[in-house]
């Protein structure tokens, strides 16, 4: 065990405080810039998480309030809400300036006038069956007979449709109100499935809430924020974009990364295609397969040290700042033929492509670099080489890499649709800055036994302020 | 549940089988059923071109499939007689209507159904195409469309007006090099009627 290095820094501070973002109290490093890192911004949604009766809370406030401000019904008032993501200020509005438009957008009057003639001798136009003693209708007012409605409230259950269960006479788009259905269905099986999406329905239509993504889970996420942050649902501690649910994905906006994972989704076939293949040595042309972690290549054959990233010289990477992150656009690109275009376009994929994934790859490594690290801290305070208060600033150092990569991650889908312009140049300017910090961190913590407690801080310091100062200028 | 909702379909089939076949002025819009099957759920389904249209003179044949959850599920209906439509796939047959998917209600009918689709015959909409090609042709050169359509109701549809000695010639051409007739005319009119673009895609 070679502790030299780390027990010379382990009783400096014992009170060090092990949450992430204040890690930075002892660094004198860029000090004066600290300001506009430590802001009131926060990557953290102001949310609550909710249970179905306090969900169901939620919507009877609401039907309340709307019941008072329009002297309405609460059945009224509740299809109202669900038709208009309960929104009461535009419902009262539109209510108070033509109420029967409000119904017939909100699917709760018949969409065109056309005279409707009440069938005669009982007769049902769906199952062409006549004689019924009584007919069921909708507030449009069409008959038909209740078996024929129960068939059809069964055939769209079975579609998963539960709000949305339109009425049987073409164009009329009256949709079936909960009571019609309970009164059709009566006690039944398929009782107990409607109530189930009828909730989820609710649930979706309200823009406050939002069925936590994680597997199995029942919690219901309430926040109003409307910036895409991050919510960490309590029961399942699953994390995601409370306006999209997918996994968190700043500095990208949800259109950006919706787009994104669709393209992956259909590309990934011919990325990993291509990807799959090895590289040429830029001098000698033999194919070579990297086998370890390290972008640093020297060609077994000629001998020639290359960037795999980049295919440039490797000596013309340490004294130059990295820009390898820059995807560079060539200006002749107007005058190519098609098919060099076509290339060209799924080049420029690739460059960002192989970055997002290179990062999602290392993140999953740091997770046993974690695991490495908890050990270490374990086996140092067995042998009573400080308390594990001491050590705590390596697992911080973990978690903060973890922080900086995942960011650095999303990045690579806002730069590949991003216009070129100053702003992108700018942006990747702070890409390559944050790279370039994250791979030192990791390099860093890797070999944490060598480095000062000191240096690997600074190094921590220096990673969180860049990825902080990329989010206020592109993310808040 | 199962049993009573294909009792309503057959009730409701025999019904609306019996209203197309006999009912004379439905004869007279031009459109007719003929059951295939004792259980109904295989029927063919025939439109008359409507005047003044590229289809008028040709008898088209459909083939319809009615779902166990019919009438709560629409029935599934396709041209068998080839046509140049934009809302129709040229290959398939397969129709693009909004009643025919997600705008169906329980109480259109096959009566209904038909009529639409003769409708759209009628008044093809490109916005929405089925075929692209077709819709490409219809929106960029209307007259080399509508003699498209009017070559394909002769050849596919018994369709009685004079056949395009050009287009035949063309037809004629490629079927000497030993491609088959329904391909010649498909690749032709996909490639608005150029003869060497349709050798190149066919023989490379």
């Amino acid at each position: 065990m070679d502790d030299e290095d780390m027990s010379c820094t382990s009783n400096d501070d014992d009170d060090y405080d092990c949450c992430d973002d204040d890690y930075y109290n002892d660094c004198d490093v860029d000090a004066t810039d600290d300001v506009a890192v430590t802001s009131t911004h926060s990557e953290e949604a102001e949310f609550e998480c909710l249970n179905v009766a306090q969900v169901e809370k939620v919507f009877v406030e609401s039907v309340k309030t709307l019941m008072l401000r329009l002297n309405i019904g609460d059945k009224v008032a509740k299809l109202l809400l669900v038709a208009n993501s309960w929104d009461i200020e535009y419902i009262v509005s539109m209510y108070r300036m033509n109420r029967y438009d409000l119904f017939r957008q909100s699917h709760m009057a018949a969409k065109s006038d056309v005279a409707y003639e009440k069938p005669k001798n009982g007769y049902c136009s769906v199952c062409a069956i006549d004689g019924y003693e009584s007919l069921a209708s909708l507030q449009c007012g069409h008959c038909f007979c209740e078996q024929c409605w129960n068939c059809h409230i069964e055939s769209r259950l079975s579609e998963g449709v539960a709000t949305r269960i339109e009425c049987m006479e073409s164009e009329c788009g009256v949709y079936c109100p909960p009571d019609f259905v309970y009164e059709i269905l009566e006690k039944g099986p398929l009782r107990a499935k409607y109530d189930r999406f009828l909730f989820r329905d609710l649930v979706l239509s309200h823009r406050e809430l939002k069925f936590c993504v994680g597997k199995d889970c029942q919690v219901v996420i309430r926040s109003n924020e409307d910036k895409p942050k991050r919510v960490t649902c309590e029961s399942c501690h699953t994390a995601f974009c409370v306006k999209c649910g997918v996994d968190y994905h700043a500095p990208t906006s949800c259109d950006t990364i919706k787009q994104w994972l669709t393209k992956c989704a259909d590309d990934s076939e011919t990325a990993n295609y291509i990807s799959a293949h090895t590289k040429d040595c830029p001098q000698c042309h033999s194919c070579i397969e990297k086998a370890g972690g390290c972008n640093h290549i020297q060609c077994t054959r000629c001998r020639y040290h290359f960037c795999w990233m980049c295919f440039g010289d490797w000596k013309t990477h340490g004294s130059e700042y990295y820009e390898c992150s820059r995807y560079k656009e060539n200006p002749s690109v107007a005058a190519e033929a098609n098919h060099v275009k076509a290339r060209r376009a799924l080049e420029k994929y690739l460059h960002y492509f192989e970055r997002f994934e290179n990062h999602s790859k290392s993140l999953k490594m740091e997770e046993q670099l974690r695991d490495k690290i908890r050990k270490k801290i374990e086996d140092k305070v067995n042998e009573h080489n400080g308390t594990w208060i001491d050590w705590q600033y390596l697992h911080s150092s973990v978690s903060l890499l973890t922080k900086c990569r995942y960011t650095l991650q999303y990045t690579y889908p806002f730069a590949y649709y991003m216009q070129s312009g100053p702003r992108k140049q700018l942006f990747e300017y702070q890409q390559a800055q944050l790279e370039k910090e994250v791979e030192e961190l990791a390099w860093a913590v890797e070999r944490a036994d060598a480095t000062a407690r000191g240096a690997l801080e600074a190094h921590m310091h220096r990673a969180e302020h860049k990825r902080q100062t990329l989010l206020h200028d592109f993310f808040f | 549940m199962k049993l009573e909702m294909s009792n309503i379909a057959f009730t409701r089939l025999q019904r609306e089988c019996k209203e197309v076949v006999t009912n004379t002025e439905i004869a007279q819009t031009g459109i007719m059923i003929e059951i295939l099957n004792e259980s109904l759920t295989d029927i063919k389904g025939q439109i008359r071109g409507p005047p003044d249209t590229p289809y008028a003179g040709g008898l088209f044949d459909l083939e319809i499939k009615i779902p166990d959850s019919y009438p709560f599920s629409p029935p599934k209906i396709k041209f068998v007689t080839k046509i140049w439509h934009p809302n129709v796939s040229s290959q398939t047959g397969v129709i693009c209507l909004d009643i025919l998917k997600d705008q169906w209600a329980a109480s259109l009918t096959l009566r209904t159904v038909l009529l639409s689709i003769q409708a759209l015959m009628c008044s093809p909409e490109p916005k929405d195409p089925q075929d692209a090609v077709v819709a490409k042709q219809y929106m960029e050169n209307p007259a080399l469309f509508k003699s498209t359509a009017e070559f394909w109701t002769v050849r596919f549809a018994r369709g009685k007006s004079g056949e395009n000695e050009d287009y035949k010639s063309r037809v004629e051409k490629l079927r000497d090099m030993g491609v088959r007739e329904e391909e010649a005319i498909s690749v032709l009119s996909c490639n608005n009627w150029d003869l060497n673009k349709a050798t190149v895609y066919i023989f490379s």
